[in-house]
């Protein structure tokens, strides 16, 4: 699982090109092109009453896009890398989609997408809305984090958070794709309330050290990579398992698989990778599953 | 026999503007959105000029660009970039490109940076068409 291609989803707000810099430790990995895509919401050149659809707004919009993708188009063919770009009006989600396929891109980085609370019930954030249609790994940066600090080395210290599943042996695999850029790794687990819900103290005991063989070996196959890794194992809420975790690795970003599947009662407590790409800040990198109906 | 002009660009208005302001010169044109399907229509149409973009989806003027230049049966064709990307950046990447292990390319034929001027557009597609010729 390499990363050379990259899609940088931006709507100049949160992914300025500061942002775009900070991901450039890619390079040493692989990356070698980098396809930016600005999408203008229709409704920003709909059809209004007695105006009819803005035509000179589109224009507009698009020569500001244009002008600040030369900007940065120039300093990164300076470096000797490829670059593409795609201004687009339309609905954000469908066209992420055409483009990563269009390009086959490696990687797709968003900003976070905050929906309010009462939306969010019945319609998805449009990042769990595109880990379910995408095979695509998916960066949720966050550059600056709300403290005002900015995470200009994302890459350095990461956190994979691992419940075994599929998406997440995936995840290990793009973590020692990354091996160049990561200068110590963390690998977490966490075992759930409903996971020793009902079992007697020696099960939770057995449970706990299956799980830690598995961190320990996990650890020893990054460390066979170059990687250089340490494992922790944590009873309790997973999202918040995880952040503790961060916290205590310092570490600059979240690596975790999704399933992409949103069950009625996670979408009204938040799925974990909803949770970690909403409300962490750190950036998240969530990897879904292979399979997928819609490629 | 019309010279045959391949217009490179993923804007539909520069290709509309180009076309419309080349179209008194008898030329027959050619039309690609990228660098990618541009090589394509290079190799099977073997234009006479290559009007170019740099930053198009795809395939970048600059990769298509080192792709001609160092092809020995398509280097020959003249290369004029028009393009919002500065000629300084355009020859800092070829340098870039060619350090990390790519061969050295020429500097293209012509170089006009967007906006420009339609006479000189049309001034340098006629001289890079009919130089070394009577231009009819």
């Amino acid at each position: 699982m390499e990363i050379k291609k990259m899609l940088f989803v931006t709507e100049f707000e949160e992914l300025w090109f500061d942002a775009l810099q900070s991901l450039m430790d890619l390079r040493k990995a692989g990356l070698n092109h980098v396809v930016f895509l600005h999408v203008i919401e229709r409704d920003k050149v709909a059809m209004r009453r007695g105006t009819g659809y803005l035509k000179s707004e589109e224009v507009k919009l698009k020569e500001i896009a244009n002008v600040r993708f030369i900007e940065w188009a120039e300093s990164l063919f300076e470096k000797g890398m490829e670059c593409g770009a795609y201004i687009v009006v339309g609905n954000l989600l469908p066209r992420i989609l055409e483009v990563s396929k269009e390009e086959g891109v490696d990687l797709i980085v968003t900003g976070r997408h905050k929906m309010p609370k009462l939306k969010s019930l019945y319609a998805d954030s449009s990042t769990i809305e595109l880990l379910r249609k995408t095979v695509i790994p998916v960066l949720v940066h966050k550059y600056i984090i709300s403290s005002g600090k900015i995470n200009d080395k994302p890459f350095k210290r990461p956190l994979l958070a691992t419940d075994w599943s599929s998406p997440c042996e995936r995840a290990v695999d793009l973590l020692i794709a990354l091996q160049g850029v990561v200068e110590k790794a963390a690998v977490v687990h966490v075992l759930s309330e409903k996971d020793i819900k009902g079992l007697s103290k020696m099960d939770i005991q057995r449970l706990h050290r299956e799980n830690r063989k598995k961190l320990d070996e996990l650890c020893d196959t990054l460390e066979g990579e170059g990687i250089d890794a340490s494992s922790h194992l944590h009873i309790g809420d997973t999202f918040e398992q995880i952040e503790r975790t961060a916290m205590e690795h310092d570490a600059s970003m979240i690596i975790a698989g999704t399933s992409g599947k949103g069950t009625w009662k996670s979408r009204w407590l938040g799925s974990v990778s909803q949770r970690l790409a909403e409300s962490s800040e750190l950036p998240t990198l969530l990897v879904p599953s292979k399979d997928k109906d819609h490629k | 026999m019309r010279k045959k002009v391949l217009i490179v660009d993923d804007d539909p208005d520069v290709i509309m503007f180009i076309t419309s302001l080349l179209e008194s010169g008898n030329y027959k044109m050619i039309v690609a959105k990228n660098g990618e399907e541009a090589m394509a229509k290079v190799k099977e149409d073997k234009p006479d000029l290559v009007i170019l973009d740099i930053l198009m989806p795809k395939e970048s003027g600059i990769r298509m660009y080192r792709g001609l230049k160092t092809t020995e049966y398509l280097k020959n064709i003249p290369v004029f970039i028009y393009s919002g990307i500065s000629k300084r950046t355009f020859l800092r990447s070829q340098a870039t490109l060619a350090e990390f292990g790519g061969e050295a390319v020429p500097e293209p034929e012509a170089y006009i940076e967007k906006p420009g001027e339609p006479e000189d557009i049309l001034d340098t597609v006629r001289e890079l068409l009919y130089q070394g010729s009577s231009s009819s």
